[in-house]
């Protein structure tokens, strides 16, 4: 009987024009973004791959002494780019996509002899920021990908598809004429869900499958048995979106007589929960949760500079004296390459908090913003399209674990040297040898799945919450409901 | 008789529960977001105000001439609460100096914002209205034929000695009226919220500009709401009506204007055309090099290094994608040995003096070069999104309240354009008092230069007159769909069997 309900409908839904104009549409967008992306990964890939080597180059020029290498670090730490972009752009274009170090300015003064001296300050990790798009002029939009398809149009098309699934029946009286045979209600209502997931879920897997096809063969997308296991999860995040508003469909259809008017609430209900509340508490839990401006920050960073140069220069004799290089060292060396070594530290140590107060508001914002299953569907698909914000702190962990790596491997280099003076920081006080370069360690960033699901599982979690709240609110609702008109 | 059927419609529709509804959700979101939005142009202003003063400060504290270069800054529009439009992306600071002249794209940004914020996107009062009041629209006007044929009142009506269109006539105003209730509700409420933070202060301009606001939300409305009557008159069933409205809806509001954009963004590249414009400005500049290396030889004192920079800020500073390049000196001796140097000074004077005038000639060479590639790249690139998304009446009434607010890409370009007004007044500032052929032009051992006299960058938005006449086209072209749509719906209504 059931699968009778199930046939019944689908078949009502197919020969409907919603059915057609939903898979027209979604057959639209998804070629409009297979063909957008065209060449897109290749073209990142290419230019991805002449930047590093470009950095490599830098590098390899700077390993002629062990001291330039301090001083210069290692070049640009690039963020490869993901094969599934088409699926989440995650706002690509504002996240940086290197991350670079900084050299810590330099000091200069007059040693007592008359003769000048000069101090350069090393290496140190300069967190990457948003660009923002100061000169972007092009109109406001929302990129079509997947995501955007999914989370804005997939949920509309599921309202259609339900609004009227048992307020019609209801209205035409074939509700009634349903139970007088011996037809249960958990069949109608179940044999609903299905039908109506079934014409969501079939028309979309056809065009992703038509937009896999296009990127494929004539897109330069490389698709390995990686991207197709984060492609199935995908799809299965997907499915279970559908759920949630086909479930939501049924429970305001089964509580209001009227189809009309169980449409225009759906569609209230839709237009602020999906398409308003994202954006509107993005902003609010941004004032919720201030973070420390930039020019506050500045502020604290060169108070904190100054008291540091304070505590080492301030008190003669070294601020005329220079570092020299002899044996054994003199104070003023050592003292020198204290300060550098310690403002390195201090400046990266000030950037990475400054970098995690601006993130934890956004991630503040972000949780807030998950009270609607479209920015959460948003950011699963993000995680597992390997783009967005999620990767970008991902890719920042990766940063953050390479720079001691590098500063290590500089330390171990100078005290593998029996010349050297092992004084890190200055010129004067480091080995003067070249470095191999082959040793040196080189930033690789590295994509996997298994975090990339980690980062996304919350989410599918409180899909499948929302999906099932809401099913079990209109299997209550619908057993309750009042058959007649 | 048609005020009968007016009074009908109208109660009919003041006592329907999707009348409440519309209300309820159109103020509730607005004053969430006016809230917001207010607290934003509050923190917008505070750090527009602290940039403005220390950027006027930092080029008081230059101690030669050459040194000099002010920072000019954006004030946020505080009409930027309706549409916010590109008021609030776009840079709000540039460097005026007289080797270059500015455009948009070397501008930076005065925000105090967390830049990761820009991954949310933010939403304006203007946004609601055009999300939820078309839809509004719609689902007053689906009904509005299909319903009454279904329910068998069109018949009942058309015996009694009505005139067809004065019945069109009466529905269409009284849903007008409808909706035009939430949409001023809102504005009033908003408008209250403004006088309560004091931080706002209105002109009289900005009162008509609101109005011009206010009367194309009118017009957009009334479009979308004949988009729902003609489907109406067209269809046999409400259930048909509702279901193509929805769909229309959804790709009018929602999926055509992001798609074009998306199409245009991937579609449209001018590459070439930035390489050649870049070369051509290459050119330009190796000629004042050669220019510079003919004015050194020209020196009787040759060797000695009088020229050189001194300190930081020399050099080149270009970018090919955004066709910047230009060449600076910014030179401070503090300390010259008269002896020494003393009869090399006038040649160094009049060195800097044809120098600075070449290179203002090669900076004004260059902007004619690169304003117009920069049109032909980005601008070009913006008004072909433009233009197809014009397809949509809400882009349409997207873009005409971001002219009337001030905050399209003409407002911007107001800003830019009294800057470059202004880097004019601060070369006859240098050039009257003859500073490129002073001493005080590249040394401040004689006392840093006297900078009071120093004319101040002011920067007023265009009139109402002007965002009107910006706004206008799409105004006008919504008004025409309007008056199409009223006729066909009128002539369909009229040949229609009942």
């Amino acid at each position: 009987m059931f699968w009778h309900i199930v046939k019944r409908e689908l078949y009502d839904n197919m020969n409907s024009l919603r059915f057609a104009v939903t898979t027209m549409l979604l057959l639209a967008l998804m070629v409009v973004n297979a063909v957008g992306y065209f060449g897109e990964y290749n073209a990142r890939l290419t230019e991805y791959r002449r930047k590093v080597s470009e950095s490599l180059d830098e590098m390899e020029g700077n390993a002629d002494r062990l001291f330039s290498l301090v001083l210069n670090g290692p070049g640009k730490l690039r963020k490869k780019p993901s094969v599934l972009t088409f699926c989440a752009d995650g706002g690509e274009a504002f996240l940086s996509e290197y991350a670079e170090g900084r050299k810590g300015g330099w000091s200069y003064g007059w040693n007592r002899d008359g003769k000048g001296y000069r101090v350069e300050g090393i290496w140190y990790l300069n967190y990457p920021q948003a660009n923002p798009s100061l000169w972007n002029i092009m109109p406001a939009d929302t990129n079509v990908s997947w995501a955007s398809i999914i989370a804005l149009v997939l949920s509309f098309v599921a309202i259609l598809f339900t609004f009227d699934a048992i307020s019609g029946e209801r209205e035409r009286g074939t509700l009634q004429l349903m139970l007088s045979n011996s037809v249960s209600r958990d069949a109608i209502l179940l044999g609903k869900f299905v039908a109506a997931f079934l014409s969501i879920a079939i028309p979309f897997l056809i065009a992703a499958l038509i937009n896999l096809f296009l990127l494929y063969t004539a897109g330069g997308v490389p698709l390995g048995a990686h991207e197709w296991a984060r492609l199935g999860i995908l799809l299965l995040i997907t499915l279970f979106y559908i759920v949630i508003f086909v479930a939501l469909g049924l429970l305001v259809s089964s509580r209001i007589t009227q189809s009309s008017i169980s449409l225009m609430v759906l569609l209230l209900i839709w237009a602020t929960w999906v398409v308003l509340t994202p954006s509107t508490l993005g902003s609010i839990a941004t004032g919720l949760k201030p973070a420390q401006t930039s020019a506050e920050f500045d502020q604290h960073r060169s108070k904190q500079r100054d008291n540091l140069k304070k505590e080492y220069l301030s008190d003669n004799p070294f601020e005329f004296e220079g570092p020299t290089r002899s044996y054994p060292p003199t104070k003023a060396t050592q003292r020198w390459a204290e300060y550098v070594k310690r403002e390195a530290e201090l400046s990266e140590r000030l950037n990475k908090e400054h970098l995690r107060d601006q993130i934890n508001q956004i991630k503040f914002a972000r949780s807030l913003a998950r009270i609607s299953p479209a920015s959460i569907v948003g950011y699963a698909v993000e995680s597992l399209a390997g783009t967005g914000f999620s990767r970008h702190l991902q890719f920042l962990d990766q940063v953050n674990r390479f720079a001691p790596q590098f500063r290590a491997f500089t330390n171990e280099t100078d005290a593998a040297d029996a010349e050297s003076p092992h004084l890190f920081g200055v010129k004067e006080g480091m080995s003067d040898k070249p470095v191999r370069f082959e040793a040196i360690p080189k930033f690789q960033d590295r994509v996997s799945l298994s975090s990339d699901f980690n980062m996304a599982a919350v989410d599918v979690l409180l899909l499948i919450l929302f999906g099932v709240v809401l099913f079990a609110s209109a299997y209550l609702s619908f057993l309750r409901a009042n058959i007649l008109h | 008789m048609f005020l009968t059927l007016l009074q009908r419609e109208l109660l009919a529709n003041l006592i329907a529960f999707r009348f409440l509804v519309a209300v309820i959700i159109c103020l509730l979101l607005v004053v969430t977001n006016t809230i917001v939005l207010i607290d934003d142009y509050k923190s917008r202003l505070a750090s527009y105000s602290t940039a403005a003063q220390k950027h006027w400060e930092e080029a008081k504290n230059a101690e030669t001439y050459s040194q000099l270069t002010v920072s000019v800054d954006r004030p946020p529009n505080p009409l930027s609460i309706f549409n916010q439009g590109l008021d609030r992306r776009l840079g709000n600071s540039v460097d005026i100096h007289h080797s270059h002249v500015p455009a948009l794209w070397d501008t930076a940004s005065h925000s105090a914002d967390n830049p990761f914020l820009s991954l949310f996107s933010s939403i304006d009062l203007l946004f609601i209205f055009q999300v939820i009041l078309s839809l509004m629209a719609l689902l007053f006007a689906y009904d509005a034929i299909a319903g009454e044929r279904e329910g068998g009142t069109l018949r009942l009506m058309l015996t009694t000695p009505v005139q067809r269109g004065s019945i069109l006539f009466a529905k269409y105003i009284s849903a007008m009226l409808c909706l035009i209730v939430p949409l001023i509700m809102s504005l009033l409420l908003s408008l209250i919220l403004y006088a309560f933070s004091q931080a706002i202060v209105l002109s009289g301009d900005d009162w008509v500009r609101i109005g011009g606001i206010l009367l194309t939300s009118i017009v957009y409305l009334s479009a979308f709401y004949l988009i729902g009557l003609l489907l109406s008159a067209l269809t046999q069933r409400t259930a048909t009506a509702l279901m193509l409205s929805m769909l229309l809806w959804g790709i009018l509001v929602l999926i055509y204007p992001s798609a074009s954009i998306f199409a245009v963004n991937r579609l449209v590249k001018a590459d070439s055309k930035l390489e050649a414009a870049y070369e051509e400005i290459q050119q330009i500049w190796e000629e004042f090099d050669r220019v510079r290396t003919d004015l050194k030889n020209q020196d009787p004192f040759k060797g000695e290094n009088m020229y050189g920079s001194v300190g930081i800020g020399s050099g080149t500073n270009a970018d090919s994608t955004t066709l910047r390049y230009y060449s600076y000196e910014s030179i401070n001796w503090n300390r010259i040995d008269d002896e020494k140097s003393g009869p090399q000074i006038p040649h160094v004077k009049t060195y800097y003096k044809s120098l600075e005038s070449q290179r203002i000639r090669a900076a004004e060479k260059t902007w004619l070069v690169r304003q117009e590639a920069l049109k032909q790249i980005y601008v070009r690139k913006a008004s072909v999104a433009q233009t197809v998304m014009r397809l949509s009446p809400a882009a349409m009434y997207d873009m005409a309240t971001e002219a009337w607010a001030g905050t399209d890409f003409h407002g911007i370009e107001d800003f830019l354009q009294a800057a470059r007004q202004y880097r004019q007044t601060l070369i006859h500032y240098l050039e009257d008092k003859d500073t490129f052929a002073s001493r005080q032009w590249f040394a401040s051992d004689k006392g840093a230069v006297n900078l009071d006299d120093l004319p101040q960058f002011t920067y007023r938005r265009t009139d109402a007159l002007t965002g009107a006449k910006r706004a206008m086209p799409d105004v006008a072209a919504l008004l025409l769909i309007n008056v199409v749509l009223f006729l066909t719906t009128l002539l369909i209504f009229i040949k229609q069997e009942v």
